[in-house]
């Protein structure tokens, strides 16, 4: 991925940006009026600690004191962020999401369902072309790579890979972030798990991830409770999978009490990437196209930095220098990004296909 | 009654009192974790600083606080007219105030979801002020119950009837009466069906997550998902405000018997 | 509010009034304006909802009457909840009902002393309203992998109690927390029924040469059944309409009906939406049934309770 935008971006970017920004300059007073007259955004499944979401909305409070940021539902899946805009389609209401944030596998998703509404960013061209819509449906915004995060105050020996997860040492310990059905972090943690197996992304490694999640709920090892900070700390879920970006905030809001490791499994590392889109449906759509400026900003993607995530114009950035060294340091060992590998939005696709539909079926994993 | 019996009836209290009193126990000791190695109120200071307490917190109050207003103006004078007017209405009325516990709480929020969102002819989900007051109603329909319980076994002592003649042989207009001559008579019911409601609302969960208002229920649970010890402190202290309410449900109800007219 | 029953209340007054009053003769509507308030309350937030969801279960999409969202209710991801639900809805009434009957008995008729049932029904008030999140929060704390129990068990007792196959997030678990508000419940509901239990059949009973045992068995028991089985279908209704204390213990996970009529209604995580109509007419027909045998059975065991 980072080869494809060293390749094409530098030279076309300079000219590109220089007459654009004119253009845009233009259109984003117009926009900042007609967001300010709307007065209010309405986002949904933006946790706080998620790629420090929590430090970007205070900034965009700061930025527009007079546009009421209402977040809905922090802990939705992005299966549940669909149909929240499917569910109020008909709704002008606060409970209609304006933005979205979902996996890679869902914009495409989306917007064959015509739920999306396309928009360009100023800083469109420095989003790397294979994680974006070409038509500005959806269009890439961070990424980060599988993990496992563990509490080390109940788990003695920490895992290491996939198959370590089946052994007796961790009865009751594993779980995911969410239901395999609706949560993306859930489905490309079993695409992760089939990855471990040698199987390909796509289909293979949703049907070889299936295996291994039987295989481990046979074992009495996994636990269906969405894993998160408390019930890591608490002690239901000592071991969860998510993204590496999310295992480090949450230890930074544990400081140390319980205390939690974070290790990259063996293997092919999963790199996943989330996208963000306007939807259709949007009560709010001018407040909309303001809040993806400003996400799209080197405000908005340095405030994603500072919360582990590798923004999407990252690359770019980095080499406009634009981005300090104290943050660089604090992220995640490049030694795991090394052997990231960046499934395509067919290959999630597929994947997502065998997990949501046959997880029942294959793992039958309810609390019994 | 003594020897066998004895035994084994301190043998289940005892057993009933480790039931319900080591939760109590352990969620006080969880809750006080916090720092490690020591005990300190620290997950305490974190929740009563975090202004997202606050803020679910006091919502909640308030909601509580309109809802127990809404269930006073209507049950008190509906109880005391069918009592005086209507006694061939008096099962039908409470047939509905039963309404609320036969029909789970789940399914009248999903009602409201459907029969009021912005396509409908009362588009109460339509901004957020119409859906707090869809909430707040909705509050009134759980605790209908027990409000309506409360005032009438409140009516019940005292003789509705004759005070009512007397009073408008007086020449006492209808509100006179049941805000001066009523509304007085039965404060400890009130009390009793009002503190009830209050604890009901505080925590209550559902309503406010399925029309997604800030109220301290998703609050908690929310931080049940991402703190590892304020969500015990939060237990502790909805568990103190559920015994305050009790607490003064009891004070009113001891201070109602010395009143009470004895039949 | 038919025209018989508008006969009914007015019929009589002409009969019993002593001599015409200027009261009397108010024309008849104001009457019904007095429950006006109440009427219009109850209907827009507690019947038409209810109705609306009735209906909709019968319904398509486009409006015409069908009973395929019913049919959809056969479906294994349907079946397996209400199937769950009603055994863990039966087996912590059963367990409430016994167990509440001991301690209450043993509190009202064991020969305690008599601060105790007055702490007891104070306690079981507090306790029997400490149910959802908190509750659950309280049992995390206790029985959980960290809890005060199983910490305690472990460096005392050197018991580990996850080895043994304990896990707090299971049917059990779930079943522990949910005795927690059923229990107190059965106690507060089951005093008054104790209490009609005169002393003056214990008195007799033994004067005839009955023992405890028997006693319970054929004088006391028959008496307190239609109260006993009364309160376990209200026990019942109670806890298979919980969900805030599932959420909160088990996340979404746990396969009941609520929590799946929850999810649905959040996100149509079943792909139908008319299927949450059904589901939610389900519950009202269970709980409805275990309320109507409560109510039944109550007026039968009032006769004896005077």
């Amino acid at each position: 991925m980072k080869s494809t935008v060293k390749a094409s971006g530098a030279i076309a970017l300079a000219a590109l940006l220089a007459s654009t920004a004119m253009v845009q300059a233009q259109s984003m007073a117009e926009l900042e009026a007609a967001a300010k007259a709307e007065g209010m955004l309405t986002t949904i499944a933006l946790p706080h600690d998620w790629c420090g979401y929590g430090a970007v909305i205070e900034g965009f409070k700061a930025k527009y004191p007079e546009i009421t940021v209402n977040e809905l539902n922090p802990d939705a899946g992005s299966a549940d962020e669909l149909e929240a805009v499917r569910a109020n389609m008909n709704n002008t209401g606060p409970q209609a999401p304006d933005v979205l944030d979902v996996g890679l596998a869902f914009g495409p998703q989306a917007q064959a369902e015509g739920l999306l509404m396309p928009y360009k960013v100023s800083t469109w061209d420095e989003i790397p072309a294979d994680v974006k819509d070409p038509d500005g449906h959806w269009y890439g915004d961070y990424y980060g790579v599988m993990a496992f995060g563990v509490n080390t105050d109940l788990i003695d020996t920490v895992p290491t890979k996939w198959e370590d997860l089946l052994k007796s040492d961790y009865a009751a310990s594993f779980a995911l972030t969410g239901d395999p059905r609706a949560s993306n972090q859930a489905i490309l943690g079993i695409m992760s798990a089939g990855m471990s197996r040698g199987a390909e992304p796509g289909e293979e490694s949703g049907k070889l991830g299936l295996e291994l999640m039987a295989e481990m709920n046979k074992a009495g090892n996994f636990v269906p409770v969405a894993g998160k900070t408390g019930t890591i700390a608490q002690g239901q879920t000592p071991i969860v999978a998510a993204w590496d970006y999310n295992l480090l905030a949450w230890r930074d809001s544990l400081a140390g009490n319980p205390p939690m490791e974070i290790v990259i499994p063996e293997g092919p590392s999963l790199a996943g990437v989330y996208v963000q889109a306007i939807s259709a449906y949007a009560p709010h759509p001018n407040a909309a196209k303001l809040w993806m400026e400003y996400l799209y900003s080197d405000e908005g993607q340095l405030g994603w930095l500072a919360g582990y995530c590798h923004p999407a114009r990252f690359v770019a950035m980095s080499e406009a220098g634009k981005i300090p060294q104290e943050m660089l340091d604090k992220l995640p060992p490049a030694e795991g990004y090394a052997r990231a590998v960046f499934p395509t939005v067919a290959q999630q696709e597929a994947n997502k296909k065998v997990v949501s539909e046959q997880w029942d079926a294959v793992v039958g994993a309810n609390v019994q | 009654m003594m020897g066998s019996p004895r035994f084994w009836s301190w043998a289940a209290l005892v057993a009933g009192l480790l039931y319900f009193f080591l939760p109590l126990v352990g969620m006080f000791e969880f809750s006080l974790r916090a720092r490690r190695g020591e005990y300190s109120f620290q997950a305490y200071t974190n929740v009563l600083s975090d202004p997202q307490f606050r803020d679910t917190f006091l919502y909640s109050v308030t909601v509580a606080l309109f809802t127990i207003v809404l269930g006073v103006l209507i049950v008190a004078p509906t109880a005391f007219w069918v009592r005086l007017k209507l006694p061939k209405l008096r099962p039908v009325i409470e047939f509905i105030t039963l309404l609320p516990l036969v029909i789970p709480p789940i399914v009248i929020v999903f009602g409201y979801i459907r029969l009021y969102n912005t396509s409908s002819w009362l588009p109460l989900t339509g901004t957020a002020f119409g859906t707090n007051l869809l909430l707040i109603f909705g509050y009134a329909t759980l605790a209908l119950p027990y409000m309506y319980r409360a005032v009438d076994t409140g009516l019940r002592t005292i003789d509705v009837a004759t005070l009512t003649e007397a009073a408008q042989s007086m020449g006492a207009s209808w509100f006179t009466i049941i805000t001066k001559l009523i509304l007085p008579n039965i404060l400890s019911a009130i009390l009793s069906g009002a503190f009830l409601t209050f604890a009901i609302v505080i925590g209550e969960y559902v309503f406010a997550a399925l029309l997604n208002r800030p109220a301290f229920g998703p609050y908690m649970v929310w931080m049940g998902g991402n703190k590892a010890y304020e969500p015990a402190a939060l237990a502790v202290i909805a568990f103190g405000i559920t015994w305050a309410c009790m607490g003064v449900i009891q004070l009113a109800t001891r201070l109602s018997r010395h009143n009470r007219v004895q039949r | 509010m038919t025209d018989a029953t508008l006969a009914d209340t007015v019929a009589p007054t002409p009969q019993t009034a002593p001599a015409p009053r200027p009261r009397r003769a108010n024309p008849l509507p104001l009457k019904w304006l007095g429950v006006a308030p109440f009427m219009i309350f109850a209907l827009l937030f507690l019947i038409l909802p209810t109705i609306h969801i009735v209906l909709g279960a019968f319904q398509t999409p486009e409006g015409d009457f069908t009973l395929r969202n019913l049919q959809g209710l056969g479906v294994p991801q349907v079946v397996r909840p209400f199937m769950l639900s009603i055994k863990l809805s039966l087996l912590t009434a059963g367990l409430g009902c016994l167990i509440g009957l001991v301690i209450a008995a043993a509190v009202t008729k064991g020969g305690l002393p008599g601060w105790i049932r007055d702490a007891m029904l104070t306690f079981s008030g507090v306790a029997s309203n400490f149910a959802g999140v908190p509750l659950a929060f309280a049992f995390i704390a206790t029985l959980g992998r960290l809890g005060l129990i199983t910490v305690v068990l472990k460096e005392v007792f050197g018991i580990n109690l996850a080895a043994t196959g304990f896990n707090l997030i299971s049917f059990l678990g779930l079943t522990l927390t949910y005795l927690y508000f059923q229990i107190p419940l059965m106690i507060l509901i089951i005093t008054p029924a104790l209490d009609g239990l005169k002393r003056e059949w214990r008195e007799a009973a033994e004067i005839l040469g009955a023992s405890g045992s028997q006693y319970w068995r054929m004088v006391a028991l028959p008496v307190l059944w239609p109260s006993l089985l009364g309160t376990f279908a209200l026990l019942f209704a109670n806890s298979f309409g919980a969900v805030a204390t599932a959420m909160a213990l088990t996340g979404s996970s746990l396969s009941i009906v609520p929590i799946i009529l929850f999810a649905q209604i959040r996100g149509d995580v079943l792909q139908d939406p008319h299927l949450g109509y059904a589901i939610a007419f389900g519950m009202i027909v269970i709980t409805g049934i275990a309320n109507l045998v409560y109510i039944v059975l109550r007026t039968r065991a009032e006769k004896w309770i005077k």
